[in-house]
């Protein structure tokens, strides 16, 4: 397995808020995590992105045991719900943050900054401001920074939570071309349950610190908690 | 009629403002200006050729205020700018933000006076360094709480952005929050310079009238009842700060919003 | 690492920001009580009793305390009524740049700018001479160093006013003060009452601390009361430093009292403004 969480627990005080947190995933596969806010999600990615220390537990990717590396070393990127573009760098600039982080040669980046503002559907837009752009631009710009770096794993924290309805579904079919194109493993939280079944190769559900991961989509679908049946039971009681 | 009684009273304004500047250039070209002659008798540069000969040591004390100020500033602002980081991302910030407060609400003289003792044990009374090292102290607890709206919840996620996206600690600070902060940063250097170049009382005790900035001099010269020399410093004294006023004026009062 | 890094970070801000003021006040509180100091020998109440007898605190406490009210009142008072009158007028290039000069003056300026207005050969004395209002220097009214403290309130409100002013006239801006009148306009509210219901209390609420905090220095205020002060009774910093510089080896100790009771109300003051939670302050 490319990943792999073995028994992570993290408590804040008196409260534990991810509880014995156990799941594994392929490369290039997509793992999508149903869950509530203040379900502990963004916690448990932000542990995988190193950015907090678990209590306990070990993480694994690829083969070799990352749970003491710094989150610089890791080479996880954790996307936040927020664009969070540089405000003192241009759409092109902020695209190529992290490459220049890695000091790779100026021609190397125009290239590789170029082709990604295209398959992000950015052409022309590569000079302006964060300011002069739309959220959905914003949050364009903001997976380009992410995905150019090439990193081993990318952590999504409701990505597309501040758009309206079109712009994010415009982004869920960008999202995944981008993945296939560049061959990403994600792990993608949502609380949208159209969204999960859809983004992800596999889906998990949290709920109150703990993550159930389902084989396969019908179980998840079957699963009375996940509430699809809910769902499904409203609209199939409207005909 | 409510324009005019509006301009009337904005114009009385603009010249209040404007009095004292000219009154003080005014001062310091004269001379010999005795009671009741509502005009002196010299009216010329008499006083500033003094001054550029040096003969009474202003020139000196402009230009050892202005090291003091600089320094002052930047040692300031740069530890307050990096101790801030620590202090309001610290679990105790609000105990450690009111322990910054005392010495900041303190008047400075009084300070001074009770840290003299400290001062005359360390040899560092009556010297540049020791009055650069008091100015600091009083500043200093400025400048950390100048950034303390800094360091929100929304830096600390570009902070973990940063770090995920492979960047170190000296990427991090370089590339983004010196870039997100440079406004503030400018406008804690230029208020840090204004504290200590103003300063007067802890200077006086600090420096026991060895080490003369401009602010003591002015004293002096009001001692002496030299009024056209007093006017003189005054106004090297205001100009050095109008002019960063106009620079800056639009950064004031950014913080405080 | 990250967390060794952070604590040097603290132990610097004790070491600059806390360890000095400690150690300022524990040696004032040790030389008031006789423990240490050239002529003292050993614990003695002596000097806290001859300060509290004498009274000597307390006049000068009250008077700073009350030329320090009265400066900020009418400052903020003043700045107020233009914000809320002016404000339009204020924002126009010229007027903005001016409105800012007046932060370009020190204390010891505007001390020794009033003192050569209004000092018995000042310019006003001259002018009043001039109209044959006084014939002789010593008819001009006492203005400062006076016992009303004129030249003082005079200086105070003269560098107080304009910081308040431009204070107001960014919180009316960042408040959205302007919209909220022209929506209590069109709930019925008339100009009165927007003034008295919309725009007083935000500005205050959004700048009380800023104003105590204003209150708080202009009772430690020392240069402009050096210059225009009276002999007696003097505002606090003079009185402190004035014992402290004294020949008189018991006044150095008297001094220290006052230092000390200084420091605890100034202390207990930040207390009350700094430790209760707060969401935002203007005061940073």
């Amino acid at each position: 397995m490319f990943l792999e969480v073995q028994h992570i627990v993290k408590s804040f005080g008196e409260e534990k808020v991810v509880k014995d947190l156990n799941f594994s995933l392929e490369s290039k596969q997509t793992l999508s995590i149903l869950g509530k806010s203040g379900c502990g999600k963004t916690t448990m990615l932000k542990t995988i992105g190193g950015l907090v220390a678990s209590d306990s537990g070990k993480i694994l990717l690829n083969g070799e045991d990352i749970t003491e590396t710094k989150p610089e070393k890791r080479n996880i990127v954790y996307l936040y719900q927020e664009d969070l573009l540089f405000p003192h760098l241009n759409a092109f600039e902020n695209i190529a943050f992290g490459l220049r982080l890695k000091k790779i040669p100026e021609g190397l980046i125009k290239e590789e900054v170029n082709h990604m503002l295209q398959s992000l559907e950015l052409e022309g837009q590569a000079d302006k401001m964060p300011t002069e752009l739309s959220g959905g631009q914003r949050q364009r710009v903001s997976f380009g920074r992410a995905i150019s770096t090439n990193p081993s794993l990318l952590l999504l924290d409701e990505p597309f939570g501040s758009l309206d309805t079109g712009t994010r579904q415009r982004m869920q079919e960008l999202f995944k071309k981008l993945t296939a194109e560049y061959k990403i493993t994600s792990l993608f939280v949502t609380h949208d349950l159209k969204e999960a079944v859809l983004m992800g190769d596999q889906i998990g559900f949290m709920h109150d610190g703990i993550l159930k991961v389902y084989e396969d989509k019908k179980d998840f679908i079957q699963d009375p908690e996940t509430g699809v049946q809910n769902e499904i039971d409203f609209w199939g009681g409207l005909i | 009629m409510r324009i005019n009684w509006k301009s009337f009273v904005l114009s009385l304004a603009v010249l209040l403002i404007l009095f004292p500047f000219i009154y003080l250039v005014f001062l310091s070209l004269a001379s010999e200006w005795r009671f009741p002659e509502v005009w002196p008798s010299y009216l010329g540069f008499k006083n500033w050729v003094t001054v550029f000969g040096s003969e009474t040591g202003l020139l000196e004390s402009f230009f050892s205020s202005l090291l003091i100020s600089l320094s002052v500033a930047v040692f300031s602002t740069a530890s307050g700018f990096l101790i801030s980081k620590a202090v309001f991302y610290h679990p105790k910030k609000r105990i450690l933000t009111l322990l910054a407060y005392f010495p900041y609400i303190l008047a400075p003289v009084v300070f001074a006076a009770c840290l003299s003792f400290f001062f005359l044990k360390m040899g560092l009374f009556g010297n540049m360094t020791g009055v650069v090292v008091a100015q600091f102290i009083i500043a200093f607890p400025y400048a950390l709480l100048f950034f303390s709206s800094f360091w929100n919840a929304k830096v600390k996620s570009y902070e973990d952005l940063v770090a995920t996206l492979g960047g170190n600690k000296w990427q991090t600070y370089t590339k983004v929050l010196l870039p997100l902060a440079k406004g503030l940063i400018l406008i804690c250097f230029f208020q840090t310079f204004l504290i200590s170049w103003f300063e007067y009382g802890l200077t006086s005790i600090i420096g026991i009238g060895k080490v003369q900035t401009l602010t003591i001099k002015v004293f002096l010269f009001i001692k002496e009842a030299n009024y056209y020399y007093g006017a003189l410093s005054c106004c090297l004294l205001i100009f050095p700060p109008v002019v960063l006023l106009y620079f800056n004026k639009r950064y004031v009062f950014k913080k405080l919003v | 690492m990250k967390i060794k890094k952070s604590n040097v970070s603290i132990l610097l801000f004790v070491l600059i920001g806390v360890v000095p003021f400690a150690a300022a006040f524990i040696y004032a509180l040790l030389y008031s009580f006789g423990v240490i100091g050239v002529a003292n020998n050993g614990f003695t109440l002596q000097f806290w009793e001859s300060v509290l007898a004498s009274g000597i605190f307390f006049k000068s406490f009250l008077y700073s305390f009350i030329i320090a009210l009265t400066a900020v009142t009418i400052s903020v008072g003043g700045a107020l009524w233009i914000t809320l009158k002016f404000k339009k007028q204020l924002e126009k290039r010229f007027l903005s740049f001016i409105i800012y000069l007046p932060l370009a003056i020190p204390g010891v300026v505007t001390g020794f700018f009033t003192l050569q207005l209004f000092s018995k050969g000042g310019f006003f004395a001259r002018i009043s001479h001039k109209f044959g209002l006084i014939t002789k220097a010593s008819e001009f009214p006492d203005l400062v160093n006076d016992g009303l403290a004129f030249g003082i309130l005079l200086s105070f409100v003269t560098m107080v006013m304009p910081f308040f002013v431009l204070l107001f006239l960014n919180v009316y801006k960042n408040e959205r003060v302007e919209e909220l009148s022209v929506l209590a306009q069109s709930l019925g509210a008339n100009p009165n009452q927007i003034a008295l219901r919309v725009f007083l209390p935000i500005l205050i609420k959004k700048t009380w601390v800023l104003i105590v905090l204003y209150f708080i220095f202009l009772l430690g205020a020392y240069e402009v009361p050096l210059i225009l002060g009276q002999e007696s009774p003097q505002m606090l910093s003079v009185l402190i430093i004035q014992e402290i510089k004294q020949y008189d080896l018991d006044k150095i100790s008297e001094g220290y009292v006052v230092a000390v009771l200084y420091t605890l109300i100034v202390s207990a003051a930040a207390i009350v403004l700094f430790l209760p939670k707060r969401k935002s302050a203007y005061a940073n």
